[in-house]
């Protein structure tokens, strides 16, 4: 077998480990965890498209995905929307928002996008916690209902118990990451890490890195805007700290662990850094100091993430004294 | 004048940094097939001109024009897909990625795929990537490269890397390659093979404009020269005028140590 039917092979069988889980342990502590993994993944994905391929420093994540979230809540609860027209539509509108933003400030320069998306992340929480008549405020809109989804072949599918979020996210997650993988593997995932690498360079060859950026951006607002809205029906409620500065930063470390423009680095560390904080319960006092020895490690370890780890092993073994061809 | 269109037409470029003024109504044209060198002392607005035609800065005045299609004011990756492609003093690659995938970036913007092609993989793209690593190759072995194709940009020396950004600037098989200092900063071995690289893709048909501080490379290689100083055009002819040329004495020597020269040939 080659390496690459192994590697397939790997992950066929991690991926129906994955959709197991709840036949082999009703734990909810663990579905719970793989939710959040789910969710966290999709937003570290995104993230590593715009920033790891792109190189553009995105703060704008957590934005989209409150944007998703709210909007799902208030048209499925107010408007009777389905899930997935709810959900359509929150990705939509964070797409709509990420390329407004986008356009307007990658006209100037990189750093005005960085700068704009943190401002807007910020302002995105005080518009929810303000526009109390839309999004009644700090109270936030509790208690959304299970959502029910129509199946192929007039079955109904209430997605009531944690299992049924497992597998309402993870397959959405896996359906993020494969849109994901099949974008940073083609040539226009060529075209993002060439702008990252070199922008005037990949200009003087013709590629527009705007639309290149944009196209990042939009995908990933997309997905981040659609988690969201899924996510939101789990949590069973939506307030402005949908917005806190949590999530912004556990994506940011995912991306920078996992090593910026390695697709299966930053999937592995979205896994690893989900669990640690909780393997880590056992103390409690200690709790997030390990967790930060663990992220200095990583950081001693593999500056650079996984990614850049293999980058360094690749050039050092081309520079090796070799035999004359 | 000839009565074929020139491939390169450049009309009163004017370039101005506050009160300094870098290029001053600069014209010229090129013809297809030839190789022009651009020479001048250090600050007399080479780089800044071919700056502004490949759209990396504003020009203040003038027009140009490729094959007769003007391509004032419009996007650096709009002119390199109009046919002029550049590369830099500065010599960039993009080191994470192999060689082989440094040229097939450089070509695939300009074969047509979409984007939706792109993400489906059906056959246009594997016809057009095909394509792209066959010449990507070529390329290589032109430059001499070829046992790294598989290697990363990151591992190549400053000479092999401007050989990969040349290789890289023939990729979308352009109408014109400007190239900014090919030899700067490398050793005479490697200038030869440089030189020997340039004539070879000349004699493929590629037309080149160069721009250079090595005056004898120039002399040695190109069949014209265009002289700049102080951002304005003094002199443009083949080598041997340029070589004798008082202005071209005068702007590289000084004025004085040029009239001894000068006594010294009368």
């Amino acid at each position: 077998m080659n390496a690459i039917s192994v590697r397939a092979l790997a992950f066929v069988i991690g991926l129906m480990v994955l959709f197991a889980i709840p036949k082999l342990t009703g734990n909810e502590y663990v579905l719970a965890l793989g939710i959040s993994f789910a969710a966290l993944s999709v937003l570290s994905g995104g993230l590593n498209l715009v920033y790891g391929y792109t190189g553009l420093l995105s703060f704008a994540q957590v934005g989209f995905f409150g944007i998703g979230s709210y909007t799902a809540a208030l048209l499925v609860t107010e408007q009777n929307w389905s899930l997935w027209s709810g959900v359509a539509a929150g990705g939509a509108l964070a797409t709509a928002v990420g390329m407004v933003i986008g356009y307007s400030s990658l006209r100037l320069s990189r750093h005005a996008f960085a700068i704009v998306s943190l401002s807007f992340a910020l302002l995105c929480m005080i518009v929810a916690r303000d526009w109390v008549s839309l999004t009644r405020g700090a109270m936030g809109i509790p208690g959304l209902p299970a959502p029910t989804i129509n199946l192929p072949g007039g079955m109904r599918w209430r997605i009531a118990q944690p299992a049924d979020f497992y597998y309402l996210l993870l397959g959405f997650a896996v359906f993020a990451h494969a849109l994901i993988y099949g974008v940073v593997t083609s040539r226009l995932g060529r075209a993002m890490r060439a702008i990252k690498l070199n922008e005037p360079l990949a200009q003087s060859q013709g590629i527009n890195p705007l639309a290149y950026k944009l196209l990042a951006i939009a995908l990933s607002a997309l997905l981040a805007g659609m988690v969201g809205g899924l996510f939101v029906f789990y949590l069973t409620i939506v307030d402005p700290s949908i917005f806190d500065f949590y999530y912004t930063e556990t994506m940011l470390i995912m991306v920078i662990i996992g090593g910026p423009g390695s697709f299966w680095g930053v999937l592995a560390s979205s896994a690893v850094l989900t669990a640690v904080p909780d393997l880590l319960r056992f103390t409690t006092d200690l709790r997030m100091v390990l967790y930060g020895v663990v992220l200095i490690a990583a950081m001693l370890l593999f500056p650079g993430g996984l990614g850049g780890w293999l980058h360094r092993r690749r050039v050092a073994r081309w520079r090796q004294p070799r035999v004359a061809p | 004048m000839t009565p074929v269109q020139p491939l390169l037409e450049v009309r009163g470029l004017t370039k101005r940094y506050l009160g300094l003024t870098a290029v001053d109504d600069l014209s010229y044209a090129l013809e297809t097939g030839s190789v022009v060198g651009l020479i001048g002392p250090n600050g007399s607005g080479k780089s800044t001109s071919i700056d502004c035609m490949s759209g990396f800065q504003a020009a203040d005045r003038g027009q140009w024009f490729l094959d007769g299609r003007e391509l004032t004011g419009l996007a650096p990756h709009r002119i390199a897909r109009a046919g002029l492609t550049r590369t830099f003093q500065t010599v960039r690659a993009y080191d994470e990625l192999t060689l082989l995938e440094n040229l097939c970036v450089a070509a695939q913007e300009n074969d047509g795929v979409s984007w939706m092609q792109a993400l489906l993989r059906g056959k246009t793209l594997r016809g057009a990537d095909a394509a792209a690593r066959a010449r990507g190759l070529e390329l290589l072995a032109t430059v001499g490269l070829a046992n790294y194709a598989d290697a990363p940009a990151a591992i190549l020396s400053y000479g092999q890397r401007k050989l990969l950004a040349i290789a890289a600037s023939m990729m979308p098989k352009p109408r014109l390659v400007v190239l900014d200092e090919p030899v700067a900063g490398v050793n005479q071995t490697m200038v030869r093979h440089i030189e020997e690289v340039i004539r070879k893709l000349n004699a493929e048909g590629v037309t080149l404009l160069i721009v250079e501080h090595n005056v004898d490379f120039i002399m040695s290689l190109c069949s014209r020269v265009i002289v700049l100083e102080s951002g304005s055009k003094i002199a443009d002819g083949p080598p041997g005028l340029i070589r004798s040329d008082p202005r071209v004495l005068a702007a590289y020597l000084g004025n004085k140590r040029a009239a001894e020269l000068d006594a010294g040939n009368g």
